[in-house]
């Protein structure tokens, strides 16, 4: 049997999930030896095998047209889709500013903030990609497995990863089982 | 007895014993988040919804009785099903979102269910209507956010505390959590006792000292006892990193019940006064540090000349915050060692002195806390439980809905008086008169038990209304409420003096209570000090010297006026005051929650207190600091302080091991 392919990507997040993965430190080579670790944020190949992948981890919630591009894309190329980290199981931390209008957040952002001088401007090029409000990704694409935690823990994350590898359905239960 | 079986289990119960409690005794867990066990059961939430046999739907365990064979199961998939999705709608009620919420990660009741569930998520997002978040309040925030309308609160605050500020408006999705008619909490009736806060499941009371410090997880949580009042109310004190963090109220306490008041569980954490941490000496005409071994020397120069001076020597006044230890070796020092003729306390026996009058006339005549939970009528004397012995005003006022007659007697209208079926106040000094009418009242309705010697009635009945200015109609009424009542509970505070307290006695008696009364008596080794006799009047006459263990205790105007001027002064404080400011020595003590010792509350209960923080390097406890100054002037003070504590009559049975 050949190794199953894994490949991740990362939406309107903050890449912590992503370093919790890396701070599974020396056990990345376990990882590595069972699976086919594929495109990922964090390696050369930047999108996933068009021929599928096996695994496909997103981090983040989808709070625009192109996270939702990214959502769409893994869902189709992967056969067990994993929400990595609070952002993507619930919207996190990004989700707060769904209590308020796009208009609202936009204008806080760009042109009310402290440090922004009277130049301050909503950027309105239309090759952008569109915002919308915060979802977790099991809004827009079905998920199969989600994995809580801000961010989980690299214990965690390696013992999903390792149970993936390996062909098993990792089941998040007691003391692997914590949000924050 | 009840036969039922939960999950295969069979074990008997009494009956009126819900199936939540039976599955606890089974050792069977059962999830809740409204129930509460000092709570009456509620059924709101339905996380606690069992299977049982022959019942077409799901019931919830917290309030469904056991019935004789009942046959319970806990957790079939069905049950399971049921829990998940009635935590799924819970979550996406409202806003809950656990990465910025303050008790997330291990002391979320609601986060905690759902992890036991092995819930990752939740099909449902929220709303994502802003609720808002009241800031109004001094010590609590409410964020409606997070709030899962389990009414904890609200039962707490009516069941619990008897102040009935928090309820709900509204039905349905649009109940909301209000204070009073929907007004501010910062301005509502609330009286910051903080019991919302120590049994909201979430976090949408949120303790404003305590929050964000660290999770409740990961602190150290040391039972302990409150030294704010006589009632010596049980706490936990959760610290961190030797740092006070938060008090809570001690489920498990025979006084209090969990229930604090904002100056057991609040106040102590508002303490900015600065601490003292080395012992100081008057050079130059400035405080400097100095050593132990210095500063005994000095004290040791200047108090030596003065032992045996009876008029003319030390005068000694301590606090009675200080453990019982303490104040037995600070009596025997100055009243022994020093043969002094002004040893006593802070209190000066404001609170104690009647009360020990009575009773070295009539030996015990008190009773205990408990008898205010079968009261039916409590008549409240000369006693403001606003704002003192708070604790004791709840007991009162929780009893008030099942239908309790409150009486307030008492010459000035106090926060009382609102709530009391009936009210009586007579012409300051006048007491003692109107409850000698009102036994007179309880003959004349033929309502007393007991006959008294040589009473007239109708003498009495006019002394009462022309001294202290009641109609006799008030009189009678009153007298009424009292004589119907089959278990009435009389209370009296600072303001009853000894003739007034007797004729409460005789009125007690005559009600047929027994040992029916309570007394309130202010601080938290006051009765202690009582005991060992330090409760004269603090007159400075001549004295040479004023020694004050003052403790962590604040320093009174009229303290700091009657000491200026003397020509040597000792203070051992824990805090820097304006005593210590005029001393020429001061000694650096351990405060409260550093302190390891006894103290006597209100009813005569010995408790000790368990350090929860230890104190600083060269700090010692006001027993050690007492020693030391005795050992260097050679005075023994090594004392029995349990017998000596019995050596006088007490005014309630002492319960001292």
């Amino acid at each position: 049997m050949s190794k199953p392919k894994i490949s991740t990507d990362w939406m309107c997040g903050c890449a912590g999930c992503h370093m919790s993965l890396l701070d599974i430190d020396e056990r990345i080579l376990k990882i590595a030896e069972l699976a086919d670790i594929r495109a990922t944020p964090i390696t050369d190949l930047k999108e996933p095998d068009e021929s599928g992948v096996d695994v496909g981890i997103l981090e983040g919630g989808i709070n625009n047209t192109a996270n939702e591009e990214v959502a769409h894309r893994m869902r189709k190329r992967c056969k067990i889709l994993v929400a990595l980290g609070d952002c993507a199981v619930f919207g996190g931390v990004p989700a707060m500013r769904n209590f308020f209008t796009l208009e609202e957040t936009l204008k806080r952002a760009y042109i009310e903030t402290e440090s922004t001088d009277s130049e301050g401007k909503i950027p309105d090029n239309p090759e952008l990609a569109r915002m919308t409000r915060v979802r977790a990704v099991h809004e827009v694409v079905p998920v199969d497995i989600f994995v809580p935690g801000c961010p989980p823990d690299p214990d965690v994350i390696y013992y999903v990863l390792s149970e993936l590898a390996q062909g098993r359905k990792p089941e998040l239960k007691g003391e692997l089982l914590h949000w924050h | 007895m009840l036969n039922v079986t939960i999950d295969g289990k069979s074990i008997q119960v009494p009956e009126g014993t819900t199936v939540l409690r039976a599955a606890e005794q089974a050792g069977i867990k059962v999830p809740v988040l409204c129930d509460h066990p000092h709570l009456v059961p509620f059924g709101g939430c339905r996380l606690c919804v069992v299977e049982v046999e022959g019942m077409r739907t799901l019931q919830p365990a917290c309030s469904l009785p056991v019935s004789n064979n009942m046959v319970v199961k806990t957790n079939s998939d069905k049950v399971q099903a049921a829990r998940k999705f009635v935590l799924t709608l819970i979550f996406s009620d409202r806003n809950h979102f656990c990465p910025y919420c303050q008790v997330s990660g291990g002391d979320c009741e609601l986060q905690n269910a759902a992890l036991e569930m092995g819930m990752t998520h939740w099909d449902y997002q929220p709303n994502w209507k802003p609720y808002p978040v009241d800031a109004s309040h001094p010590y609590l925030v409410i964020d409606h956010n997070r709030c899962i309308l389990c009414r904890r609160c609200v039962r707490a605050c009516g069941e619990l505390v008897g102040n009935f500020t928090l309820g709900i408006e509204e039905r349905g999705a649009s109940s909301m959590l209000v204070c009073d008619l929907g007004v501010p909490f910062g301005e509502s009736s609330c009286v910051s006792c903080g019991t919302c806060s120590q049994v909201c499941p979430t976090g949408a009371i949120i303790d404003r000292q305590s929050a964000y410090q660290g999770l409740e997880k990961k602190v150290e949580r040391t039972p302990s006892i409150c030294v704010g009042c006589s009632v010596g109310c049980g706490v936990e004190i959760l610290t961190r990193d030797n740092r006070l963090v938060r008090i809570l109220g001690l489920w498990d306490s025979p006084v209090n019940g969990g229930v604090l008041c904002k100056v057991g569980r609040f106040l102590p954490l508002d303490d900015d006064r600065e601490r003292i941490t080395r012992p100081m000496v008057r050079k130059d005409g400035k405080l400097q540090p100095v050593s132990w071994d210095e500063a005994l020397n000095v004290i040791t120069a200047q108090l030596k000349p003065l032992i045996n001076q009876k008029t003319h020597g030390v005068a000694a006044i301590a606090s009675p915050r200080l453990p019982v230890e303490a104040l037995a070796s600070f009596k025997k020092l100055f009243k022994d060692g020093f043969k002094s003729d002004l040893v006593t306390s802070l209190e000066e026996g404001a609170t104690t002195t009647s009360a020990s009058l009575v009773a070295q006339e009539m030996g015990a005549f008190e009773t205990n806390l408990e008898a205010l939970q079968s009261a039916d009528c409590v008549v409240v004397v000369g006693a403001d439980l606003y704002h003192e012995e708070q604790v004791v005003g709840f007991m009162i006022k929780r009893k008030l809905p099942a239908n309790t007659a409150l009486v307030v007697i008492d010459s000035a209208d106090n926060e009382f008086t609102h709530l009391a079926r009936a009210t009586l106040n007579p012409v300051a000094g006048s007491e003692s008169y109107v409850l000698r009418g009102l036994g007179a009242a309880l003959v004349k309705l033929d309502l007393a038990k007991g006959t008294p010697a040589g009473m007239n009635a109708e003498a009495e009945l006019k002394t009462a209304a022309d001294k202290a200015g009641i109609r006799l109609e008030d009189l009678s009424r009153v007298a009424s409420l009292i004589g119907m009542a089959s278990r009435p509970v009389f209370v009296y505070g600072r303001k009853v003096n000894a003739d007034t307290l007797k004729a409460l006695v005789e009125l007690s008696r005559l009600a047929g209570a027994g040992q029916s009364l309570i007394g309130v008596r202010g601080a938290a080794n006051s009765l202690a000090a009582a005991q060992l006799g330090l409760e004269q009047p603090f007159k400075r006459n001549g004295h040479q010297a004023v020694y004050v263990a003052l403790g962590d205790d604040q320093p009174s105007q009229r303290l700091v006026q009657e000491i200026e001027g003397v020509p040597f002064l000792v203070v051992q404080a824990s805090h820097t005051s304006r005593l210590t400011a005029m001393a020429d020595v001061v000694l650096p003590v351990e405060m409260w929650a550093e302190t390891s010792g006894h103290y006597l509350n209100l009813e005569g209960r010995l408790q000790a207190s368990t350090p929860a923080l230890k104190p600083m390097e060269g700090v010692y406890s006001n027993t050690a600091a007492i020693e030391a100054v005795a050992m260097r002037l050679g005075i023994d003070v090594t004392v029995d302080w349990k017998a000596e504590l019995q050596q006088s009559p007490a005014p309630v049975t002492l319960a001292i091991a």
